[in-house]
Parts: C-alpha cells; structure tokens; sequence
C-alpha cells in the first residue's frame, strides 16, 4: 500500500476532489451536466488554466510571478487598443504576445543576472504593469475591438469553445516542455537544488530567463483571450489573478520550494475553483461561505499532498 | 430638468459673489472612490472643467481599487495641503464619517459627492437618488418584459457589483422595491461579486444556467452591466433575456447598440465632479450651499439614446460646459 502511494502522481489528489465535485453536483443540481453549462464552465477556466500554467513554470524554480494579473491587464490593454485603431488582429495579438516576452525578460534578468528575490521583483511588476495599463487607457475601459476579435471567444470547432482548445494547445505544449526537453528537465532541477544545478553547469540564468518569459508570455495570450471574451479592455481587469494561478498550481500538486508541479495538475486546479464558483450560483450558496470554502481547500489538497510527500521522502 | 435649473442658478448666484481676487495658487482636492474605474475618471473630467473656468488646480486623487482605509489616508494627507475644499466620494460611509467631520472642523470645506458619509459636517452633498435608480431600473426591466412577451411577469434576478458598498445597497434596495410593485415578477436570486466584468460576465451565465426562463437581470454598476451584457451577447439571448444596468461606459454603450442590454441607468457623474469643484470653492469664500442636491438618474434606452440630452451624458468628450442649457 506504501508503495502504491509513493507511485501517486501529484495531481492525484486534485483531480479526486474535482472528479468527486463534479459528481456530486451532477446529481444536485440538474443543470449542471448540461452542454451549454459545462461549455460556460471550459470558458470560464481557460483563461485561468493559461495563466496558472505559465506561473507554474516560475514556481518550478522555486520562483513566482506575482506579476501576471497586471500583465494580463496591460497587455490586455494593449491588444485592445491596437484592434480598436484598426490594426488587424494577427498583429495586435503578436504586439501583444511580444511585450508580454518583453516583460518576462525583464523579470528574468532582474531575478537571475541582478540576483533580486523575485517576490519583490514581480511585486514590483505587478504595481508598474498595472499603472501602464492605467496610463495607456486613461483609467477608461477600451471598446470598439474589431468584431472578429470577439467572434474567437464566442466560437466552438467541434462542439467544443475555442477557448477550451486554446487552453489544451497551451497545455500540451508547456507538458511537452516540462517533460521532453532538457530546458523542462533543468526547470525542476534548479527548483529542487539551484546550487547543485549550477555547479553541474546548467545555464541557471538562461533557464531563470524561460521560465519568466513563459509565465509572462502566457499572461499576455490570457490577456488577448480575456478581450476576446469581454469585447473591451479595462485597465482594472484580471485583479489578483496571479493568486488565482498560484493556488491553482499549488492545489495541482506544485510545491513553493521548487521542483515539483505538472501543467495538468495547475488546469484542473484551476478548473476546481472554476467549478466550485459554477456550484455555488447553481446551489445558491451564499458566495461569502464559497471564499471561505476555496481556501479551506486549498490548505487540505495541500496538507494531504505534503503527507504524501513526507511519506516518499521518509522511505 | 429641474434639478439642473437648482444647480444652474445657484452657481450663477455664487459666481456673482465673486469677491477676492482668484488667486492661481488656489487648488481644490477631488478624492474619488477608486481611480481605475471610468465612472471616477468622468467626475474628474468634470472637476478639471470647472477648475479651468474658476482659475483654480485640481487635485485628482484617491486609490486606484475601493479601500476605506486607504482612502482616510489620502484624505488626511490632502487635507494636511490645507487647500480651499475638498470634494470627496466615501468609499464607506460609516469609515468615512468621523474623518470628513475632523476635516470640517478644521476649517477646510467639504462636499460630498455620489456616496453618503456618517456625519452631517459637510457643506455640501450631491448625488444621484441611487433609490430612485433602483426603482427606474425596475420600472425598466418590467417595461422591456411586457415588450417582449406582452405581459409583465416572471422570473428576475440581480447582480450586485461588490459587498458593503451603501450606493450599491440603495441601489438594490431600490431595485427589489420597485419589482413588488408588480405583482407577477418573481425575485429569484442575487449574486455578488468582486466588481470586475469577467466575474459578471460568469455569474450572468451561471444565474441563466440556474433558471433558464429567466427574464430579466439588473446589473447595478457598470462593471456588472459590461459583465451581463457580453454573457447575453455571448449567448445571443439579447432578444430573450431583458438586461438593465447602471451607469453607461463604453462597454455598456456598444451592448444597447447590439440589443444585449435593454436600458441603462445613467447618473451624471461629470455634474457631480463639475458642481463639486464649483460648490467648494463657493464655499471657501464663504456661500451657505444647500445640504442636499440630486443631480439626477436618466433612463437610456436603444430607443431613445440618439436624444441629444443624452449626448453629453453618455459620452463625456461630447459634454458641453453650460449646465445652464439642457446639457
């Protein structure tokens, strides 16, 4: 039995609770297992799913990126007012992408060449990005997005959103990565030892810099993909989304001190917080009692999976 | 339009007791609620009007989010620059009390915009009837319900923005009032949320998944009513779902033009941020102003919204300066 829990992925236990959630309100609530909720509810995930996916990568290595909500905003912002002059969209979303990589070099030197403790440094982030999306906007939401900006979120291939195939996209390219390619391997072996990491010559910068383009990069593709879905840009959207993705990715199995975490377990984390919010309006549980409800959860997935943790550890 | 003639004359009487020379180094503070939003942004551009024709700096200050504590802060702060007024919006009313009534006392003016504040030391308070709003909006809703299945009955809901804010309360107080009146209208929920669009825009999806024969929902701020008004048109239930909201930015504006909201209700935060600004500096030079001044709700609607009093109102770049003529 010891053996068969050291075995246990880390995202055991996260997709259990989902998986059981979504049992239980299937049979409490009948609307839920419907097409058009359960499409409402992949919507309503994905941008969060992206987001968690690209934090994860700087939580790997032992980092963090408090940054992304702004991120999300400002390239957000940025994308928005693009279209809004007419820009066509491929070129506004590729601005929009680029200075999302912009700001993750940033970041990654400052953390990796400057040796800055990246909690202040993406702290920082977090208050400049924001007030550039503040300066752009003029403190105004952003409309007059071309309409086929919008269309992208609305749109399903297969029956299933967009946005849900934009999410899986994302998903199995930061898998491949983390799993197939040495820079994935060398994000978990900075996470678990950086001294060790470097002194067997592993570039710790290069890998540092990666990391924090990835996570801010995919801010900006959830930034583009959030304007899509509202049609307008507010300067004061994607408020502490970054503690969203970071729970979502610490719920999925990744640790704060590095070295662990997987990109399927950051989505469905994120898909169970989408999911509890979904419940709760169905149940007509009082939204006060649902906050309190997420964060309990989050400290048990994350007490259970120490346990286990402890255990592989122990033998 | 009454109200505007009130506010109309009394600065004309005011501007006439013109008295010491203006003096450039003259400022006012204006403290908003939270920086980030657009409605905040429309007072200010009403107080830097009324600040270039009264030859006086406007201070625009407040927090970028809604923070009761942190707006204190500010208000201390500005109030230590001992300028001629203060023209400020409570983030909470029962916080806000105790330190506008030490601002008073210490021989700084101030006027009250948009939201109360617990004390009556102040020289001034202007806003909408945010009540009244409520209960427009209702009127609203049930008018787009019998237009649409010509009768005024069924299931309704409401979205409120953000918990404990006392213009959203009344607001909703207002709302929930106003749809007793008819009878067959059946309140079946109300959701918070954290008075950001995409929260909205799930929770209008959510309520609709809930009761798939709702027929209407209030959306009491504009974050809210962009949130709604993207899930209906989403959707595509525009024809189906009747949606009222407060206020009218951008977002809002481009969904009563696509059908997804059926009204909005528009305040005139731009006057509150103008008057304010010309209220304070009347009363730093000395004019009793009255206590209380509505500046009034309008109800916008796809129908009605080429009408040029509403010009200036939705769209603050096209607001003329004369409050003395229609707008």
């Amino acid at each position: 039995m010891r053996s068969l829990l050291r075995q246990l992925p880390v995202e055991t236990y996260v997709v259990s609770f989902t998986v059981a959630l979504w049992i239980v309100l299937s049979i409490s609530a009948p609307s839920f297992l419907t097409q058009s909720n359960v499409s409402n509810i992949m919507r309503q995930t994905s941008i969060a799913a992206i987001v968690a996916a690209g934090v994860l990568c700087t939580i790997i290595i032992a980092g963090i990126d408090l940054s992304v909500g702004s991120v999300v905003a400002f390239c957000g912002v940025l994308f928005a007012q693009l279209s809004a002059n007419g820009i066509d969209w491929p070129a506004a979303v590729i601005a929009a992408l680029l200075a999302g990589l912009i700001v993750g070099l940033l970041n990654g030197l400052a953390i990796g060449a400057l040796g800055i403790p990246p909690f202040i440094v993406t702290l920082a982030g977090l208050q400049v990005y924001r007030g550039l999306a503040l300066l752009m906007s003029g403190g105004m939401t952003v409309s007059g997005v071309s309409p086929n900006v919008k269309l992208f979120a609305r749109g399903t291939a297969i029956g299933l959103p967009n946005l849900f195939w934009a999410m899986l996209a994302v998903g199995l390219v930061i898998h491949y990565l983390q799993r197939y390619t040495r820079t994935g391997r060398y994000l978990y072996a900075i996470g678990s030892n950086a001294e060790a990491a470097r002194r067997q010559g592993i570039d710790t910068l290069r890998i540092t810099i990666v990391a924090y383009v990835i996570s801010s990069g995919l801010a900006a593709l959830a930034g583009v993909l959030l304007v899509s879905r509202l049609s307008i840009a507010s300067p004061s959207m994607a408020n502490a989304y970054e503690l969203q993705a970071i729970a979502a990715a610490v719920v999925g199995g990744a640790s704060l001190f590095g070295g662990r975490g997987t990109v399927l377990g950051a989505m469905v984390g994120a898909l169970l917080f989408t999911t509890m919010g979904n419940g709760a309006v169905l149940l007509n549980v009082d939204p006060f009692w649902e906050m309190v409800l997420e964060g309990l959860l989050i400290a048990l997935v994350v007490y259970i999976d120490n346990l286990q943790k402890r255990r592989q550890m122990g033998t | 339009m009454n109200r505007k003639s009130v506010i109309a004359a009394s600065v004309a009487v005011f501007s006439l007791m013109a008295a010491p020379a203006v003096r450039a180094e003259d400022h006012i503070a204006v403290i908003v609620k939270a920086t980030t939003s657009e409605y905040w942004q429309w007072v200010f551009k009403g107080a830097e009007a009324a600040g270039k024709q009264l030859n006086v700096k406007v201070d625009e200050l407040g927090t970028p989010k809604d923070d009761a504590a942190g707006q204190i802060s500010v208000l201390e702060t500005a109030a230590g620059a001992k300028p001629a007024a203060i023209v400020i919006s409570p983030t909470v009313a029962e916080a806000l009390g105790d330190p506008i009534a030490a601002v008073t006392a210490a021989g700084t003016p101030v006027i009250v915009i948009d939201s109360g504040a617990k004390t009556d030391k102040f020289a001034s308070f202007l806003t909408t009837n945010n009540e009244a709003g409520g209960r427009a909006a209702a009127d609203a809703l049930a008018a787009c319900i019998k237009e649409r299945s010509g009768k005024v009955a069924g299931k309704v809901a409401y979205i409120t923005a953000m918990a404990g804010h006392e213009s959203l309360d009344s607001r909703d107080k207002g709302f929930v009032e106003g749809v007793k009146a008819y009878p067959d209208l059946k309140m079946v929920g109300n959701r918070v949320a954290n008075n950001e669009e995409a929260e909205g825009m799930s929770l209008t999806a959510d309520m609709l998944t809930k009761d798939s024969d709702l027929a209407g929902i209030f959306a009491d701020n504009a974050q809210m009513g962009t949130g709604a008004g993207a899930s209906i048109q989403e959707q595509k239930l525009g024809s189906k779902v009747c949606v009222v909201a407060f206020d009218s930015d951008s977002g809002e504006l481009e969904h009563l033009k696509d059908g997804s909201i059926y009204g909005l209700v528009i305040q005139d935060p731009f006057m509150m941020g103008f008057a304010g600004i010309w209220y304070g500096y009347a009363a730093a030079h000395g004019a009793r102003l009255p206590k209380n001044v509505d500046t009034g709700v309008g109800v916008v609607t796809k129908a009605n919204m080429g009408d040029p009093t509403f010009a200036g109102l939705l769209d603050v770049t096209k607001r003329k300066l004369a409050p003395f003529i229609g707008n």
